[in-house]
């Protein structure tokens, strides 16, 4: 119940600052379509000599993966930045010991927050992989339950690793500054991230499991990208695409577990230190 | 004012470490770039807030003033000692007690620039819990009793620093809070906005029955605005009492004595009682200054009515005798000077 007061005090907040700054939103996205579509070119183009880059546009599916991976990569850089630099500015400005004396404490503040951050970044996002999939010709397979079910795994593991971050913020500002660079390296993962970079020796495949972005970016391309179809060798030796829901893939497991792992340890971590904050009077100093 | 206390600090104490970048140790030539230094922001702090009380907190920068208010509100917490709001310990019930308390704190940007104050009031209220159907009714109240009604639906941003500030008032009243925390209500604002800001601290207190701490190194607000005055220096209290008690501590022991003319103030020195004697040049002619002992109260009378005795033997015509009036700041600078040099 006191979840959703709050969650429907960001959801009007938002709202207003969205239709107040209406024009910005709409070059925000604008902007977003010309960037990617000039780092979709210069990715194709850095491959190859000059005449392998009209087959490599004759193939989309590299493309397209590109986009999601960069998609999500943004995505997981947004998240887990509302807990760090988001922070920071919030106890630069005074909102953040404003946030504490709520009696919901800064733990549910913050959850609404990161929710209704993240579900309009889903929606321009989802408009802008449209919009960049259909200009490199290339084709998302739409199949909503699923991607609702990775999306929303996705976001508890993004916001568990950012309680984390964020709680390590409230009382030392300057891992805010370090924060920039475990942004960047899950930016890049998400990036990259396919099921090939999991064949690994087992302590590294481990840690790329146990990273919040590793297996739920796998997934979600398994599903927008693949359309859930995998390649089978028939007895007579002919190959065939055969469905396999993502369900069932090793991945989406991973993802439960480290969606369950980061949520439990994300928001122990972050209340111990919020508490020790307050001993410590850090949570208004920057 | 009622008898009831709303707000009691308890033996509190608090100590912050600090740490400094030193320069170059020049014997061993090793550089440890930070030392650790405790910082007393309350030590054994003990006080009350009555219902319907405006209670002042002074100190200079750095005393411990915020940090007793954020004590109160639940941001810091005391290292010992218990603070009370309404008989409830705000370690043990703070999420109940924060429904009890509105702050402004100092410098702040409370309110969000982007939405308005009348969004933000809406915003802050549905944050502190304030039931819907109340909330838009006293969002409009607040802002009419504070003085922006005009500007509701003017984005933040482009209103004045006072305007803001008012708005933070609005804010920390928006769930109807009984008891008030100001730190610094006054800083940084122009006279008007100032006096406005005083008016209407005074209304609710008095009016409306609420309590109010402020803090301020302003002495002409704390002296305006407060029924009883605590002084905190390096996080120690120095004095607690009603401020017209406050300013008495000191105003009975000098005496002016208006002249035809200057005298020798030498000869009064040796009068039993007197501790100095001065001549002053005013506006309105020469003036004796004599400051007599506090006590035994015999000797002061004896000694008050030794001077115009004096001066009449001297030949000098006595205009007028007045008892020179502290203010609020004469009476903090003795009071921190003498904590220090204890």
């Amino acid at each position: 119940m006191s979840f959703f007061r709050v969650m429907k005090a960001e959801v009007v907040r938002s709202f207003i600052i969205m239709r107040r700054y209406w024009f910005r939103t709409l070059t925000g996205m604008v902007i977003g379509y010309g960037m990617l579509m000039v780092l979709i070119a210069g990715f194709i183009y850095s491959k190859g000599g000059a005449g392998d880059k009209i087959s490599q546009f004759d193939n989309p599916a590299a493309a397209t993966n590109f986009v999601l991976g960069f998609i999500i990569g943004m995505f997981a850089f947004g998240v887990v930045g509302m807990f760090t630099q988001g922070l920071q500015s919030m106890a630069t400005t005074g909102v953040l010991e404003q946030l504490c004396m709520s009696p919901h404490g800064l733990a549910v503040n913050f959850m609404a927050q990161t929710m209704v951050g993240a579900v309009s970044t889903i929606i321009s996002s989802g408009i802008l992989v449209y919009a960049v999939t259909w200009s490199v010709g290339g084709m998302l397979h739409w199949d909503m339950f699923p991607i609702l079910v990775l999306l929303t795994l996705t976001f508890f593991n993004l916001v568990g690793f950012g309680f984390m971050v964020g709680g390590l913020v409230l009382v030392f500002k300057q891992v805010g500054q370090i924060a920039i660079i475990v942004r960047m390296v899950l930016f890049a993962l998400a990036v990259f991230a396919r099921e090939e970079i999991l064949n690994q020796p087992w302590p590294l495949r481990l840690f790329l499991h146990m990273l919040p972005i590793t297996d739920a970016t796998i997934s979600i391309k398994y599903v927008l990208s693949g359309g859930q179809m995998v390649e089978k060798i028939t007895a007579s030796g002919e190959t065939i695409q055969e469905f396999s829901s993502v369900f069932t893939h090793p991945s989406f497991y991973w993802l439960i577990a480290s969606c369950i792992v980061w949520t439990v340890v994300g928001l122990t971590v972050f209340r111990i230190l919020e508490d020790y904050s307050r001993s410590k009077g850090t949570l208004g100093s920057y | 004012m009622s008898e009831e206390v709303l707000v009691e600090l308890r033996h509190v104490h608090k100590k912050f470490t600090t740490r400094h970048v030193l320069p170059v140790d020049e014997e061993t030539r090793k550089r440890r770039l930070f030392k650790k230094r405790d910082v007393h922001a309350a030590k054994d702090i003990s006080f009350t807030i009555r219902r319907g009380e405006i209670f002042g907190l002074l100190g200079p920068n750095g005393a411990g003033k915020t940090t007793a208010v954020k004590m109160i509100s639940g941001l810091v917490r005391p290292d010992s000692g218990n603070v009370f709001v309404n008989g409830l310990d705000v370690e043990k019930k703070r999420r109940r007690i924060l429904r009890m308390v509105g702050v402004v704190l100092e410098g702040t940007r409370t309110s969000l620039w982007p939405l308005t104050p009348l969004e933000n009031l809406i915003y802050y209220g549905t944050l502190k819990d304030v039931p819907g159907a109340l909330l838009r009714p006293r969002a409009h109240d607040l802002l009419d009793f504070i003085g922006l009604k005009d500007k509701k639906n003017i984005q933040v941003r482009r209103l004045s620093r006072g305007q803001k500030q008012k708005l933070a008032i609005c804010i920390a009243l928006i769930a109807d809070p009984q008891v008030l925390l100001l730190d610094e209500p006054t800083t940084g604002l122009d006279v008007l906005s100032g006096r406005a800001i005083k008016d209407k601290v005074m209304e609710m207190t008095r009016e409306q029955g609420r309590s109010v701490l402020v803090t301020t190194h302003d002495m002409h607000v704390a002296q305006e605005l407060c029924d009883r005055i605590a002084i905190i220096n390096n996080g120690e209290m120095i004095a607690c009492r009603r401020t017209d008690e406050l300013l008495d501590l000191f105003s009975e022991q000098v005496f002016v004595f208006k002249l035809n003319q200057p005298i020798d103030p030498s000869e009064f020195s040796l009068i039993p009682g007197i501790v100095s004697a001065k001549m002053e040049e005013g506006s309105e002619g020469p003036a004796l200054v004599v400051q007599v002992v506090r006590e035994p109260e015999t000797l002061r009378s004896e000694a008050l009515y030794a001077v115009p005795a004096r001066l009449r033997q001297s030949g000098c015509l006595l205009h007028a005798v007045s008892q020179r009036q502290q203010n609020l700041e004469s009476v903090f600078l003795h009071l921190t000077d003498s904590a220090v040099t204890r």
